[in-house]
């Protein structure tokens, strides 16, 4: 008996000792669920590259842009938290705090963009998310046509009122606005927020605890409103049908001067319809002071990491692979065509990210305030306007709705 | 005397009843009851769908819908009784109209049948796209070949007309499916009877309305009903093709209640409107359904 | 005068079919123009929506087809729908059976529970439904799936197999049970069998249902090629296209074709007026 006893110990020892080393090899699999299917081919090549340096990891990689922060709280909830997922940055950082991994420290966070890192910023020091990629804001135009005019972009509203003018005359619509686009208006909001204010994100938060008006803050009040008119009146026949597809067409067969609301992303949809299109990128006329049209930098996507993923450490290996491998930093700018998130890599030859990378340099970048609220209010604000320019309410109440919302849907709960 | 006890035939009456019915009980217990119920308790307490303890806040929710008025799901719940309102005359008078059509005997009938069912088999969200694309590709182009003025509104992007526009596709999609309901019920209406009526020197509009009409009762109550539940839960074709917009004109109370819930990380009282909601429907459509069988002719 | 009224009757008839056809063909005509702007070069469709292609663009039915596996997805598609209607199919119409034959306090209690789903809006259950899901284990795969749209289906297609059950005659199972059937045979043997009709119906019905949905897939599957659905995938595909309207295009059609063509051979069943199931009685 005991002679079997040692014998089933000793084959037990034996089995252990195989099996352990091939553990090292054991398959391991990652659930990344992040937004911007826009760049699915490029995340799917970046995830066959990883395939070659770690072939016993099995990345599944979901992506949809359609309720996207809807389908993520129900995995979440329902105890299937991806392993890699996405939210906005800034404000939305903290909302999910209580699940992300803080990567301060690690490689991938060194090697991250300031600019990029401070958004991803929770609490005193933790860096809870990474991007896909940087990102600018401001408007495009047509070269061609501003050409044929013979004007320069215009950098205050009355200039801008004027431009539209001499466009209209030479026969081009003015400007598409995607006005049937809720997300729209957050992009625009934030030129004007920048330049209401030096302290854009204090501001905000005054205006969440129900501190701030608009009629405080002529460049909100007047300008803000101004430079919407100016837009409906200047712009697309149906405003609040014409949708992001809509300005694409729109401005990729040469009918509009300018865009509003959108930045590079659209690029690679606009020259798809016509490769010779000259797009030009600045910032918005915003004030009477051409100083302050300008751009805006910076990162309103956070990737996050599941800090209780089964497989942590096989995920901060792929992320910090991402950011640090020569592959992994050549990707942003040869295969997915965006603003590195890192310092010191490559910018991609795109029209609108070289003269992005430009003007910052040149003129500076403002903040990315549209981060100092939640999406649940800058919904709620594109509505606002929406119905403003849809004429149900005037300008009074629509500012009214909009600081209601900020409190109500941004204030401290309770 | 009564017997205290059951009878065995009724014993083994009420088992098979039992068990005829288990597998159908236990799987609607699973996927509809018990989630519902777990709403329920969601509905009590005060939370934003992301964190790990909803925190219990007993009635409160309900209160907030009541007293405070929550004017978007008030707006939303209009919008929902106008849209159901529109979707179910335009559904049923036209189905009714094209059914009397399609019934009398020609060589096309069976194939025009299914071309007006066709849209019915394709999913909500599939002909929103479709309908996006028409109302902003499509109506562009018309314009521009007849220069007509309908082409050039804004179909989806002023308040008023967006409202038209989601009853048109809401119809649209779901024709063919009350067709096919009223031609079973149409060619159900025994030969005899018209025959008859038409002996008695009935002319057709007389025989439609005195003979056709009464007897389709019961396919009218079914048709209604039908076209009463889908459109107050009307969704997919709103998120299709105006996300509730322009400026928020187009939020029927299911995607109120979404919006709540998901959008504004308020998923406690996204779970209050949806249970309030969810007894609206019930007595709406109980009492439309009682209102109905009771005008039906009892055949 | 009686050579002039038919002439009149067929001049009517005439104008009644044209009419009709027209109608029909107006009806049809947003489909169509899907149909014929997925074949169209991308330039095309921003240029003139309205026309036809000046050659057929197969290449964006070939890129999609490619880009979303449409044939191993397809598969899952079969799966799920053929689990869910098997189920359906038979559990509503045991239960529809009794519910009909037997009039007690506990069959309208019954009947009630079972058809009083049908009013509650999915929206209101996501998130515990998931939550729910996860805990029984029935998430994440098709055969999982499937097994969900018996809860889904069931109270709807119990409606309809109810109703239709009052058209067929009681005296039909009493004679079997004379003959000393039990009440699962009589179903199974002699019942089941009468309502091919009714069936078929629900098959279509409900074929059409599942394949198409997109909000229960979206909620259960996981990104794994093994589980995901067609239709999903096809929907994936359009939102990441927004602006290139040609591949979303062909994508959709991609989606939908498979319904058409199960519609197309059981369009018998339902013009017959099978659906009469939903209305006699």
């Amino acid at each position: 008996m005991k002679k079997l006893l040692s014998m089933l110990l000793a084959v037990a020892v034996v089995l252990t000792l195989c099996v352990v080393p091939a553990m090292a090899e054991e398959p391991v699999e990652i659930n990344m669920f992040i937004p911007s299917p826009e760049y699915a081919d490029a995340v799917n090549e970046l995830i066959a590259a990883y395939k070659e340096v770690a072939p016993n990891v099995t990345i599944n990689y979901e992506t949809t842009q359609n309720d996207y922060p809807t389908l993520l709280k129900t995995r979440i909830n329902a105890g299937m938290t991806p392993d890699i997922f996405g939210t906005t940055s800034g404000k939305e950082i903290a909302d999910y705090a209580e699940y992300s991994y803080n990567f301060a420290g690690t490689p991938a966070a060194e090697a991250m963009d300031p600019a990029v890192s401070a958004m991803m910023t929770y609490g005193d020091g933790e860096i809870h998310g990474f991007a896909l990629k940087g990102n600018y804001f401001g408007m495009l135009y047509n070269k061609a046509i501003f050409d044929e005019v013979g004007i320069e972009f215009p950098k205050t509203l009355d200039e801008f009122e004027a431009a539209c003018e001499k466009i209209s005359a030479a026969g081009y619509q003015p400007v598409t606005t995607g006005f049937a686009e809720w997300w729209v208006y957050k992009h625009v909001m934030q030129h004007f927020l920048d330049a209401a204010t030096d302290d854009p994100a204090a501001l905000v938060a005054a205006f969440q605890a129900g501190e701030a008006h608009f009629k405080d803050y002529p460049v909100l009040y007047d300008n803000f409103f101004r430079f919407i008119d100016l837009c409906v009146k200047y712009g697309d026949n149906k405003p609040l049908e014409t949708d992001l597809a809509g300005e694409v067409s729109a401005f990729g067969t040469g009918k509009a001067a300018m865009v509003t609301g959108q930045g590079p992303w659209v690029e690679a949809d606009v020259t798809s319809i016509d490769d010779a299109l000259q797009i030009g990128f600045a910032g918005y006329p915003v004030t009477d002071d051409p100083a302050q049209s300008q751009i805006i930098a910076g990162s309103d996507q956070a990737l996050r990491i599941n800090k209780d993923s089964a497989n942590l450490d096989a995920v901060l290996d792929f992320v910090n692979w991402w950011y640090t491998s020569e592959y992994g930093q050549n990707w942003f700018c040869d295969v997915a065509g965006v603003i590195p998130p890192i310092s010191g890599a490559k910018v991609a030859d795109m029209q609108i990210i070289k003269q992005g990378a430009e003007l910052a340099a040149a003129d500076g970048a403002g903040a990315l305030s549209i981060c100092y609220s939640s999406d649940s209010f800058n919904q709620a604000m594109g509505e606002a306007i929406q119905a403003y320019i849809g004429g149900s309410i005037d300008k009074d109440e629509c500012c009214a709705q909009i600081e209601a919302k900020w409190v109500e849907l941004d204030g401290a709960k309770g | 005397m009564q017997r205290p006890s059951m009878s065995p035939m009724n014993r083994k009456a009420l088992r098979d009843t039992l068990l005829f019915t288990l597998p159908a009980v236990v799987m609607v217990l699973i996927a509809i009851y018990i989630p519902f119920v777990m709403s329920g308790y969601y509905s009590l307490t005060e939370w934003n769908g992301i964190s790990r303890n909803p925190v219990f806040i007993g009635p409160a929710n309900f209160r907030t819908i009541f007293s405070s008025g929550s004017p978007e799901f008030v707006n939303a719940l209009l919008f929902t009784f106008r849209f159901s309102a529109l979707f179910i005359v335009f559904s049923n008078v036209l189905a009714l109209a094209l059914a009397v059509a399609l019934t009398r005997k020609f060589r096309l009938a069976n194939f025009l049948r299914g071309m007006f069912f066709l849209p019915y088999i394709m999913s909500m969200t599939i002909v929103g796209f479709i309908w996006k694309f028409i109302f902003t590709q499509g109506f562009e182009k018309l314009y521009e070949i007849t220069g007509w003025g309908v082409w050039n509104l804004s179909w989806l992007g002023d308040a008023n007309l967006a409202f038209y526009s989601l009853v048109l596709v809401g119809v649209w999609q779901s024709l063919g499916f009350y067709i096919v309901l009223y031609i079973a019920g149409l060619q159900a209406i025994p030969s005899e009877v018209l025959e008859a009526a038409s002996i008695d020197g009935a002319n057709s509009r007389q025989r439609f309305f005195r003979v056709v009409l009464p007897l389709l009762g019961p396919s009218i109550t079914t048709c209604v009903f039908m076209s009463l539940t889908n459109s107050l839960k009307v969704f997919d074709i709103i998120l299709a093709l105006t996300k509730g917009g322009p400026g928020g004109a187009t939020y029927s109370a299911t995607l109120d209640i979404y919006r709540e819930a998901f959008q504004n990380n308020n998923y406690g009282l996204g779970s209050a409107k949806a249970i309030v909601f969810f007894v609206i429907v019930l007595v709406l459509t109980q009492v439309v359904l009682k209102v109905f069988e009771r005008g039906e002719v009892k055949q | 005068m009686q050579a002039q009224v038919e002439r009149r009757k067929k001049a009517a008839h005439g104008a009644f079919l044209v009419i009709v056809v027209l109608l029909a063909c107006l009806y049809i005509y947003p489909v169509f123009l899907m149909v014929d702007n997925s074949l169209k070069p991308f330039k095309e469709i921003l240029t003139n929506v309205l026309a036809l292609p000046s050659h057929l663009e197969w290449a964006n039915y070939g890129y999609v087809i490619d880009k979303m596996e449409y044939f191993r997805l397809f598969w899952n598609n079969v799966v799920i729908t053929v689990i869910g209607i098997a189920g359906i199919v038979v559990f509503s119409s045991m239960a529809a059976y009794i519910l009909d034959r037997r009039d007690t306090r506990v069959t309208k209690a019954l009947h009630t529970f079972i058809i009083t789903p049908m009013l509650i809006p999915f929206q209101t259950i996501m998130i515990t439904l998931l939550k729910f899901m996860n805990i029984i284990h029935l998430n994440g795969t098709a055969w999982g799936l499937g097994i969900q749209y018996w809860g889904f289906g069931i109270p709807m297609a119990t409606f309809i197999y109810f109703n239709f059950m009052k058209s067929i005659p009681s005296e039909i199972d009493e004679s079997a049970m004379i003959d000393s059937a039990s009440t699962f045979q009589t179903y199974a043997l002699i019942i089941f069998p009468l309502l091919k009709t009714v069936t078929a119906t629900v098959v279509v019905l409900d074929v059409m249902w599942i394949w198409n949905d997109f909000l229960l897939p979206l909620l259960m599957v996981n990104s794994s090629p093994s589980s995901k659905t067609l239709v999903l995938a096809a929907y994936n595909f359009v939102g990441s296209l927004n602006t290139k309207w040609h591949y979303a295009l062909a994508a959709m059609v991609l989606a939908i074709l498979p319904s058409v063509i199960v519609f197309v051979f059981l369009q018998r069943y339902i013009v017959d007026g099978v659906v009469a199931g939903a209305i006699k009685g």
